[in-house]
């Protein structure tokens, strides 16, 4: 059962060490961490972390962070399996927090169908109370000198996404197209539509900690509550 | 650790030498600074731009008017006294080859003495020790000091860098001088044609890899210029290019006429090899 949610944005420079002298994530890692924390007051009994990546699939809890892939100071590849970014940034931000309990690390294929990413999110927190945490970001083509340059499209898709997220708004959020979200760049969709699954038809509250877009990725912070019962 | 008189520095970090003449003749200046002034707002300047080192000189080092010991002393000690009272952080070097005006320079608070004609005069080293200050022992391949190199020839100019270079070092250690306050200089176009400065060049990691701190002496000398074909006013791309390789080489200290340009390409080699953090990166992280 679903207790709480957070969602953060995934950009490497959210991992350690890889903005040079300046830590050009740190305000941005706070408030993550922050959303983490508001989400696990609720006190789950596990952790489920979901993140976009290549395919639909659980990772080992041994898989390490992959920083290395970015660069960075003194960094070689480990050994064993490496996590997508999603799960990489979810992972180093679930260290950092007070969570010490069980995490299931779970990846969506970023071009899921909605269908699919919601009956995984159903499947993810059935029995014990589970906190997700979700990493999706919005668009990367919100300028010119965004990483995917400016489509003008992306501002009120993002619009409608925050819209919907801030307010746990299952059906706004399932109803996501996966062309126009890939069109624009937007790492959240399948992961967000994995929170709707999860919630169903059940109340949430939202809030809304962030919506920034500094470097022209929508980046956005928010968690969510369920209420005690079922519609 | 590299203690230079008052100031210690970290292993990893490269030091810029600004250099201020006393002198109104030397190559690069032509007297720039000869006069008090413009010599007090060019440490002035150099200081705010980063560098860590003032190298003082009261002589040229190419041919001309006779500098005896008194005309140096003149030139140069009062103006020490005055740099170390404006600016007490500053590492001061003097560039002098005489004991005598080592020790008047030391007494006036210099850190470093840069005998820049490889221990001609062998009491230099015995006033390094005497002062507690620290010595850059360079390679001139046994000439006498302002003479130019005439059809100067070495079986290996690296291994007698290396050799002459070490061993004034480790004379200078056994006279007292602190062992993390000694630097080598192999001396780019002292004793040396552009061939030989070159190759130096080329193979300064030989040096180097001998474990003691090296400075380099290369802002716009003769070996850029006829390497490029250029005069004296043209040859800074040249000597950053020069820097560069170097500092990839792992070079400690740059005796330079440029302080802003010299530490920027000294950011970015050290950066290329790992020694420094980018200032800021977002490129592609986002």
């Amino acid at each position: 059962m679903l207790v709480s949610a957070a969602v953060c944005p995934h950009p490497p420079l959210l991992l350690p060490g890889l903005t040079g002298s300046a830590d050009v994530g740190a305000p941005l890692r706070a408030t993550c961490l922050q959303a983490v924390e508001e989400a696990l007051a609720p006190g789950p009994e596990r952790v489920v972390l979901v993140g976009g990546a290549d395919s639909t699939r659980t990772w080992d809890s041994t898989a390490s962070v992959d920083g290395p892939a970015y660069g960075g100071p003194g960094s070689s590849a480990p050994a064993g399996p490496r996590l997508p970014l999603s799960l990489s940034v979810g992972r180093t931000l679930l260290d950092a927090s007070s969570w010490s309990g069980d995490v299931v690390l779970q990846s969506v294929a970023v071009d899921a169908p909605p269908e699919e990413c919601g009956r995984l999110g159903a499947a993810l927190v059935q029995g014990a109370p589970t906190t997700l945490l979700v990493m999706g970001d919005g668009s990367a083509r919100r300028g010119l000198k965004a990483p995917g340059y400016l489509d003008e499209r992306a501002f009120p898709f993002d619009d409608r996404a925050v819209q919907a997220l801030s307010c746990a708004d299952v059906e706004t959020l399932s109803a996501l197209d996966p062309g126009a979200a890939a069109d624009l760049l937007v790492a959240g969709r399948a992961p967000w539509q994995v929170l709707a699954g999860a919630l169903g038809r059940r109340p949430a509250a939202g809030r809304l900690l962030l919506a920034d877009d500094p470097f022209g990725v929508l980046y956005l912070v928010v968690t969510w509550r369920t209420s005690g019962c079922a519609r | 650790m590299l203690r230079l008189g008052h100031r210690d520095f970290a292993d990893d970090d490269l030091l810029v030498m600004a250099i201020v003449n006393r002198t109104p003749d030397s190559f690069y200046d032509k007297g720039a600074t000869w006069d008090d002034q413009p010599a007090f707002d060019r440490v002035r300047q150099v200081v705010e731009q980063g560098a860590e080192i003032v190298d003082i000189g009261g002589v040229k080092a190419a041919p001309g008017d006779v500098v005896d010991v008194a005309e140096e002393i003149r030139r140069t000690v009062g103006f020490v006294s005055a740099v170390r009272e404006e600016h007490p952080d500053v590492v001061i070097s003097v560039d002098t080859w005489r004991s005598e005006v080592g020790r008047e320079v030391c007494a006036a608070g210099a850190d470093l003495l840069n005998d820049a004609w490889g221990g001609h005069d062998p009491a230099l080293a015995e006033v390094a020790a005497e002062y507690g200050v620290a010595l850059v022992c360079t390679h001139t391949g046994g000439v006498t000091p302002r003479t130019r190199p005439h059809r100067v020839a070495y079986d290996d100019v690296v291994q007698d860098v290396v050799t002459t270079t070490v061993n004034l070092a480790e004379r200078a250690v056994q006279l007292g001088v602190d062992r993390r306050s000694v630097l080598l200089d192999p001396a780019h176009d002292f004793g040396k044609n552009t061939w030989q400065s070159l190759e130096v060049t080329r193979r300064l990691d030989e040096l180097t890899g001998t474990g003691w701190p090296v400075l380099v002496s290369l802002s716009n000398k003769d070996f850029v210029g006829e390497t490029l074909d250029l005069p004296v006013g043209e040859r800074l791309t040249g000597t950053l290019a020069a820097t560069a390789v170097c500092a990839w080489h792992g070079a400690r200290v740059y005796r330079v006429h440029q302080v802003v340009e010299t530490r920027q390409v000294l950011d970015m080699v050290a950066t290329i090899r790992g020694w420094r953090q980018p200032a800021r990166t977002v490129r592609g992280l986002a």
